[in-house]
């Protein structure tokens, strides 16, 4: 069979899986629930998932679900996309950047305890970012003391995605600060049950907490969840960070364009009767629409040359620019067409893409895109200077 | 469409290395500017002698069955180049003509590459006909032995020579003086080298015309942004490139990211109208309104980028401005593009509703 037949068939299976597992009501259940229902529902599917094989189709082929292609993995998200699935909020940063930073970098006994783990339910987060410490990832000054066979812990990480429902974390730690910032950035493992760990979730524009901050006053982290060398941790992160491979865009995308309808029913007074619709306002669905096309083409290329190895300098960068842009434009238009109602605080669908069925909420939310994954601002140096040849800042 | 079989397929990328070359060679993208004349005719005459509108002709008219895909970097690579030549005109009416499907028009075809016809499309607005149609400024109409002519609303369609009773033709200038244009009056013309149906040609006229529109505007694009990228370098002010200002480079890539993303639209629009898939008219005027919009956008800019120069005649962002705003206006304004495809965008947004 060919790789493409192979897609092929994994669509069909995926959408047949689907048709049979899919909590028909999630979104209802979902709608204005509580943290626990959240957290219930996200344990729910993600049970179902793993059963089936489709929470690790990016893990070695030893493990069940694993080995499929990057191709099969695009399918996969873009299936689970169009069907309308719960996203895998709580369990991405465990699926995705523990689980291959373990499998690239960590030692057997830490992949023995920790795989098994996560395919039961263990959520991790990341302590990457600190106050002082974002686009300039590399300044993070939080200390590591090595004492004996444990390093003593003290200082701040911010940004954590869901940090107060994880169990482990992926920890970037100072220990040495006499060289370069990129020397000196140890990888470590921190249990959250640790001692001396104080954690507290922002709230956001939208009211929602989807991150965390974590304070560290003397947590004691045994030698053994050391990742890599001591004080070679830079190198580990890269790995962490280029974890997902993009599938994140290729789902909020597709999400995105499976929902055009809503624009549409919302710029026709929730009728649905395109015949009356107001001109400069079919003008602009136009335009936002030839903009999501162009963002899946834009996507699907950059995907089949990860797939192939050729890879620009600076495409992931002009794929993400575009799509904060888009993404807030989309949900302004949104917000836009429903009028004064759009402010009406009706609740939201937790767990969902652009469909959680409040505008303005959507709206809020699209500016974490201008941050998340580098700054729009970082993008832009990137592009200038290193796809455009534009003198570098100093 | 194609009748070539893959052994016979012509590598786009072999196009774009003999588009490069030939265009390298003789566009002298500054000549309508400078009181040169003619600059547009040797280049079209190479472009016959190398084949170019054979290519995507069918083999049973003497062409050689190509689809789309090697036209593109054609088209991309005389955006860039400023080439003083329509050669979508004659292009997108074989791909119409062909679309007719009758004996007439095939021979109209045979007829490009064996008499050498050069022919002009002219989109009729509703109220004008062969009996009576005035059109003020048509591309490509000095040097066309032909006119494709086709009523928008009422159906008829007609091939004409340039020379048949009650057609007058006359050149007139405009900003764009790297690209020729006429005005046309038809005037109870009866003698017409061929019948055609309006509702088979036209789809297929619009779709190629906008995608040679957007493929010129992301060539074009893209080398202004270069070309305002490396004036930027050289210019100093405070005693630093003003390249080195960050204010200035995140223009410059916010130009880059609007291009790219223009191109993957019209990359993928023009495969679609290659093998006429779903939404193939939709996709090449939604690519064309991005295309169009990020050529205005950087050449705009451009403007600014150079400093004082920018305003001169003697540089260059002058001539990627007139180019683009033509690109973005000629046969239809982006809102009435709009208006043509909003009704499907939506109703297909509606159609996917879950």
């Amino acid at each position: 069979m060919s790789e493409q037949d192979a897609i092929a068939c994994l669509r069909i299976e995926i959408r047949e899986w689907l048709a049979q597992n899919l909590p028909g009501n999630w979104r209802e259940r979902q709608r204005g629930d509580d943290v626990a229902g959240f957290l219930a529902m996200q344990r729910e599917w993600f049970g179902k998932l793993v059963e089936a094989g489709y929470a690790t189709p990016h893990w070695p082929s030893e493990w069940p679900g694993g080995g499929r292609s990057l191709a099969e993995q695009i399918a996969l998200f873009e299936e689970l996309a169009r069907g309308g699935a719960p996203r895998m909020s709580l369990f991405f940063v465990s699926l995705y950047h523990a689980a291959m930073t373990l499998v690239e970098c960590g030692t057997d006994a830490q992949r023995a305890r920790h795989l098994p783990a996560i395919l039961k339910g263990e959520v991790w987060c990341q302590g990457f970012s600190e106050p002082g410490a974002g686009s300039d990832l590399a300044a993070l000054r939080t200390r590591a003391e090595r004492k004996g066979d444990r390093y003593i812990v003290s200082g701040q990480k911010i940004w954590s995605t869901l940090g107060h429902f994880a169990d482990q974390c992926l920890l970037l730690v100072r220990t040495d600060s006499s060289g370069p910032k990129q020397a000196g950035i140890t990888f470590l493992l921190m249990d959250m049950k640790s001692k001396g760990i104080d954690v507290r979730p922002i709230r956001q524009v939208t009211g929602d907490e989807e991150f965390a901050e974590i304070f560290l006053d003397e947590v004691e982290i045994p030698v053994e969840n050391l990742v890599g060398k001591e004080n070679e941790g830079w190198k580990v992160a890269q790995v962490t960070l280029s974890s997902e491979r993009g599938l994140t865009l290729v789902e909020l995308t597709e999400r995105m364009a499976l929902s055009l309808w809503r624009l549409v029913l919302a710029a026709t007074g929730g009728t649905g009767d395109t015949a009356a619709l107001d001109v400069s306002v079919a003008r602009t669905v136009v335009d936002i629409s030839a903009r999501i096309e162009a963002m899946r083409a834009m996507l699907a290329t950059l995907m089949e040359n990860r797939i192939a190895g050729r890879e620009a300098v600076g495409d992931a960068s002009i794929l993400k620019l575009a799509y904060s842009r888009l993404s807030r434009d989309f949900t302004a238009l949104g917000l836009r067409l429903q009028g004064f109602a759009a402010m009406r605080d009706t609740g939201y669908v937790l767990g969902a893409g652009y469909e959680t069925g409040n505008w303005m909420f959507d709206f809020l939310n699209s500016y974490q895109y201008n941050i998340a994954g580098g700054s729009n601002e970082i993008q832009r140096n990137i592009i200038s200077e290193r796809v455009l040849n534009m003198p570098r800042e100093k | 469409m194609t009748s070539a079989t893959d052994a016979m397929r012509i590598d786009p990328e072999e196009m774009r290395d003999a588009a490069r070359r030939l265009l390298a060679d003789k566009v002298d993208r500054r000549a309508g500017w400078e009181g040169r004349p003619d600059a547009g005719k040797a280049l079209e005459a190479d472009m016959g002698e190398l084949g170019w509108f054979q290519l995507t002709a069918p083999e049973a008219q003497g062409g050689l069955g190509q689809p789309f895909d090697v036209l593109a970097p054609i088209y991309e690579e005389m955006g860039k180049s400023l080439a003083p030549v329509w050669l979508s005109s004659t292009m997108a009416a074989i791909d119409a003509l062909n679309a007719a499907g009758t004996a007439d028009a095939a021979e109209a075809i045979t007829a490009v590459f064996e008499q050498g016809w050069r022919i002009a499309p002219l989109i009729l607005p509703s109220g004008q006909s062969l009996a009576r149609a005035s059109l003020p400024m048509v591309p490509g109409v000095p040097g066309a032995t032909h006119l494709l002519v086709v009523e928008e609303a009422g159906g008829a369609g007609a091939l004409v020579a340039a020379t048949a009773p009650g057609v007058t033709l006359a050149e007139v200038e405009t900003w764009d003086l790297g690209r020729a244009y006429g005005s046309v009056v038809l005037s109870e013309v009866g003698d017409v080298a061929c019948r055609l149906d309006a509702a088979q040609v036209l789809p297929v006229l619009r779709a190629h015309g906008e995608l040679a529109l957007a493929w010129d505007s992301i060539g074009g694009a893209a080398q202004c942004l270069a070309e305002t990228v490396e004036y930027m370098l050289g210019r100093q002010q405070f005693g630093r490139a003003i390249a080195s200002f960050q204010a200035l480079k995140h223009r410059a890539a916010d130009h880059k990211v609007a291009i790219e993303l223009a191109r993957s639209l019209v990359v993928r629009a023009s495969d679609v109208f290659a093998v006429r898939g779903e939404d193939w008219q939709v996709l090449a005027t939604q690519a064309r309104i991005l295309a169009c919009e990020a050529y205005a956008a950087m050449a705009e800019d451009s403007i600014q980028l150079f400093g004082g120069v920018g305003f001169t005649w003697e540089y260059n962002p002058h001539l990627f401005l007139k180019r683009a705003l033509v690109n973005q206006i000629i046969g239809g304004s982006p809102d009435e593009l709009r208006d043509r495809v909003a009704a499907d965008v939506c109703r297909r947004a509606m159609a996917s509703r879950t």
